[in-house]
């Protein structure tokens, strides 16, 4: 009887939930919206000692694509000193896919944000670096222009304040302030060098990583339990209809791989 | 007695806007009444939903503005910050100039307007959301316009990188001026600062002052806050004393040590400028530290704000109709050249000019505001100088899509073959005549030293002239500018070409090309019919009637000041 009651219960909530789901997915049909990283309602940090971590290599599925050239249009002494490629398909050897996020999509409670570590993003050979940045929130990160040039920081924000500040040439460091809201991967640019672009993600866990050149990335410490593991790509979109499940043992290690295509 | 009662009618006018601004800083609640104003004259081009895409909104450029995101470009408050109602009401009743946003000052009463800021603002959930009022701008402390303060001014304009978008002197023609987007991927411009009447918030020297302050949401201009402003947190003496630091090719550990402070300083203002920004509390000494840092900041503002004032004319210039007709110099000998001064010596008239939308392919949203125009002549010859802004030099190495013709810059002059016999005779049709043909010079960037003469009779029925007369042409681009300098003589022996003698009013008119702006064919800007002549030599009457007239003028102030003197003493 008690689990019969518990079942319906459940079956209810559960409609609930379909129907509001509905409900928003209608009201956001924006495509835009899809291409957003899922953010936990809250987060506890706790602890984050005994957990597990969660590791794999994200492909590209396809024949390898031909980077793009770009068109350095000024300051070319500084910008145009290297070729310069379009980041937006990073694919290296064995198909790797750089710049993916990975993450996981609804932890709840977990280990804290290392506040040592630095956040930097610099601006050099008109160009930034890195591609994709993830930024706690209530966070600084520090804008380093290495180029003795100027630059403007245009931060496209919708949900936090967009940010458009001039960094001139004589200016190396400029912190940026923290942001309250998660949101995200937002377009980084330059208007001054139309063709510099770059992602921030604001975000409210620390179990986000981007993947570096040969397509891998780690989740390390994280609570045992089970997980929807989601991605986003600058070119190839993200899993967020059907996000992959994992679960992590303590002191385990558990393998996912990813294959992208094009969106 | 009649004047008091109007004295007391003013005073009475002048309380009731007073009391509605008051009222104004807060706009009534959301009403019917706003939504009906809003539906019946904004939706078309803002759309029902003020997402900005009416059905008006397809041809424009730049667009009206999507209300959904709330970025505005003309604010009071400070950058991230929404305008405040006040700000949304002043613009909507002054318009956007540059843009086809229109002023409602006329066809919609305050009230209206009022009810109309509200409704806007329930497109984007900020407006709600946000709990204070937004941060408004300073504007205490201004630093009166000075040619010293302008030179400050000018040095911080490059400093600054406000060059790198808008030009060596101003003129949007800065090296990134090609390349810039809006936050929803659409083409934009820089200002040109030289135009103030086509800046959009208007162009007195605090307009300005907030602008570059608080950015311009939406635009790719960014906002100059704060630590944007170089050695933010350091005196001006201070600033100086690390700049000449930073020089030295090796400094002693005193120095070091010296500048070593300096940063230091530096850094605390940085770190609670931003701790202020994301909300947290300061302590007085903070707060102090951060309010000695912005003093400066404002004042080099102010000083920015008089550089940029000093880059326009007080006004628009007027366009060269009625009595103001182009009136060609007579010099006796050689006719100045290109770079002569003497082309300095007198104001030239202006033409400003409109989209062609008569015909397609039309031009909706034109970039070339108008052409300036010299003139001289001798007993044998005419001379011309063209003078336009244009914010990109293109000479066709880009093709146009649609038509695959090579899209350059280009200007062509048009009289009429046949001068019109006295001001009620027919002139040709504008658009490069009809029935009665017309005579033009075609320059185009590609080949900047020839002009090339066309007889038409219609705008897509142009011929070049078999026989190319003499035109001497001399042409330069600088800083955003084009330069044309036309010679020609006064008389030829080709029957289609414009014959010119004295003291005759010639029908003139002007089309104008920018490549950039993918301007080709009938795609282009333009002006009606204007006029010109060559003014008659000068007889030694006209030094007789200057002194006349202008010591009959002053008689007449005098006279009239009397006059209303002595009603005053009569009616108190
Ligand atoms: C003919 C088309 C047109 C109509 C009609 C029109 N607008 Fe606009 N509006 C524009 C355009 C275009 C812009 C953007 C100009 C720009 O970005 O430079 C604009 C911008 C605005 C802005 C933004 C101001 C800012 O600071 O950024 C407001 C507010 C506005 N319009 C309100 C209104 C209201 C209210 C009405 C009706 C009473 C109205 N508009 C009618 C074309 C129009
Ligand atoms: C990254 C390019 C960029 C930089 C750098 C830049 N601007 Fe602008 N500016 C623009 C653009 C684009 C516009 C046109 C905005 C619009 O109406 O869409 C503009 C418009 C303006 C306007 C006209 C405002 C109005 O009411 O229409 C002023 C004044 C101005 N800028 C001043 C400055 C000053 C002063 C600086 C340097 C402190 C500066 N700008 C730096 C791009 C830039």
């Amino acid at each position: 009887m008690k689990t019969y009651l518990l079942a319906s219960l459940t079956l209810l909530l559960a409609c609930c939930y379909v129907g509001i789901v509905g409900i928003t997915f209608a009201a956001d049909s924006d495509a835009g919206e899809m291409e957003m990283l899922i953010f936990p309602e809250s987060y506890k940090p706790t602890s984050g000692s005994n957990g597990g971590t969660i590791s794999g290599v994200v492909k590209f599925e396809g024949d390898k694509p031909e980077m793009k050239m770009l068109e350095i249009t000024k300051d070319v002494e500084v910008c145009g000193a290297t070729e310069k490629y379009d980041e937006a398909l990073v694919v290296g050897e064995n198909n790797a896919l750089k710049n993916t996020i990975v993450y996981l999509i609804d932890i709840t409670e977990g280990k804290d944000f290392d506040k040592a570590a630095k956040l930097e993003m610099d601006q050099k050979g008109c160009k930034f670096t890195p591609h994709v940045q993830i930024v706690p929130l209530d966070t600084r990160l520090t804008m380093l222009n290495s180029d003795r040039v100027n630059h403007n920081v245009h931060i496209f924000s919708t949900i936090n304040t967009p940010v458009n500040k001039q960094q001139t040439k004589n200016r190396r460091r400029m912190p940026l302030a923290g942001v309250k809201k998660a949101e995200g991967p937002v377009s980084v640019k330059c208007d001054i060098h139309g063709w510099m672009s770059a992602w921030i993600a604001y975000v409210p866990h620390p179990y986000f990583a981007v993947t570096n050149e040969k397509g891998e990335f780690t989740l390390e410490d994280v609570p045992a339990g089970t997980y929807k593991l989601g991605y986003w790509h600058e070119a190839c979109g993200t899993n967020n209809e059907s996000p992959v499940e994992v679960t992590v043992e303590a002191g385990g290690t558990v393998t996912q791989d990813f294959t992208l295509k094009l969106k | 007695m009649r004047i008091r009662t109007i004295a007391l009618l003013l005073t009475v006018f002048g309380m009731l806007v007073v009391f509605n601004s008051a009222y104004a800083q807060n706009a009534p609640e959301a009403s019917e009444k706003g939504k009906e104003v809003y539906e019946n004259s904004c939706a078309h081009c803002h759309g029902v939903e003020g997402r900005g895409d009416g059905s008006a909104a397809e041809n424009l450029l730049p667009k009206p503005r999507d209300f959904t995101r709330g970025l505005y470009k003309i604010r009071s408050t400070e950058a991230g910050q929404l305008p405040t109602d006040q700000d949304l009401f002043d613009i909507i009743t002054e318009g956007m100039p540059g843009s086809s946003m229109p002023g409602w000052e006329t066809a919609l009463t305050a009230n209206d307007r009022w009810e109309v800021v509200a409704y806007i603002k329930t497109f984007y959930d900020g407006f709600k959301e946000n709990e204070n009022p937004p941060k408004q701008i300073t504007l205490e402390g201004k630093i009166p316009y000075s040619e010293q303060s302008v030179e400050i001014g000018k040095e911080l304009y490059v400093e600054l990188g406000c060059v790198e978008c808008h030009g060596n002197v101003g003129r949007g023609d800065g090296t990134s001026a090609p390349t810039l987007t809006d936050s929803w991927g659409f083409q934009t411009w820089p200002a040109n600062l030289t135009q103030g009447w086509n800046y959009r918030g208007g162009f007195d020297t605090e307009d300005i002052f907030k602008r570059f302050i608080g950015g311009i949401a939406g635009s790719p201009m960014p906002a100059f806050e704060g630590d944007s402003f170089l050695n933010f947190g350091l005196t001006a003496e201070e600033s100086k004393r690390l700049i000449e630091l930073e020089n030295k090719d090796e400094m002693t550990e005193a120095e070091e040590e010296e500048s070593g402070q300096f940063y230091e300083k530096m850094d605390t203002a940085v770190d609670i400028a931003l701790s202020i920004k994301e909300g947290a509390e300061m302590s007085t000494t903070q707060m102090q530290t951060y309010n000695d840092a912005m003093k400066v900041v404002y004042e080099k503002s102010w000083h920015l704000a008089n550089y940029v004032k000093s880059l326009m004319p007080e006004e628009r210039p007027e366009p060269a109709i009625g009595n103001n007709v182009l009136r060609s110099q007579y010099v006796q000998g050689e006719l100045p050249a290109f770079d002569d001064a003497a082309w300095e010596t007198f104001e030239a008239r202006y033409f400003p000019l409109v989209g062609q939308v008569v015909i397609e392919p039309r031009q909706f949203n034109p970039t070339i505001d108008g052409v300036h125009v010299k003139s001289f002549y001798n007993d044998t010859e005419v001379v011309f100088l063209f003078v336009w802004d244009d914010r990109t030099h293109t000479t066709g190495d880009e093709t146009d899509e649609t038509t695959q013709k090579p899209l350059e810059d280009a200007l062509a002059v048009q009289f009429p073959v046949k001068v019109p016999q006295g001001p009620t005779a027919p002139k040709p049709y504008f658009l490069w005549g009809g029935r009665l043909p017309v005579y033009l010079w075609h320059w185009k960037a590609s080949t900047p030293d020839q002009v090339t003469e066309l007889t038409a009779k219609g705008i897509n029925n142009a011929e070049t002239q078999e026989a190319q007369g003499e035109l001497q042409v001399q042409s330069a681009y600088t800083d955003g500018q084009y330069k044309l300098w036309v010679k020609r003589t006064l008389k030829t022996d080709d029957k289609k070409d414009l014959q010119l003698e004295p003291g005759v009013f010639v029908p003139i008119a002007f089309s104008v090309w920018d490549g950039s702006n993918a301007d080709v064919d009938t795609k282009l800007t333009m002006t009606s019919w204007y006029t010109f002549t060559l003014e008659p030599v000068p007889s030694s009457r006209r030094f007789v009637y200057p002194p006349i007239i202008a010591i009959l003028s002053v008689g007449l102030l005098f006279g009239l000041r009397a006059f209303v003197q002595r009603r005053n003493t009569e009616d108190v």
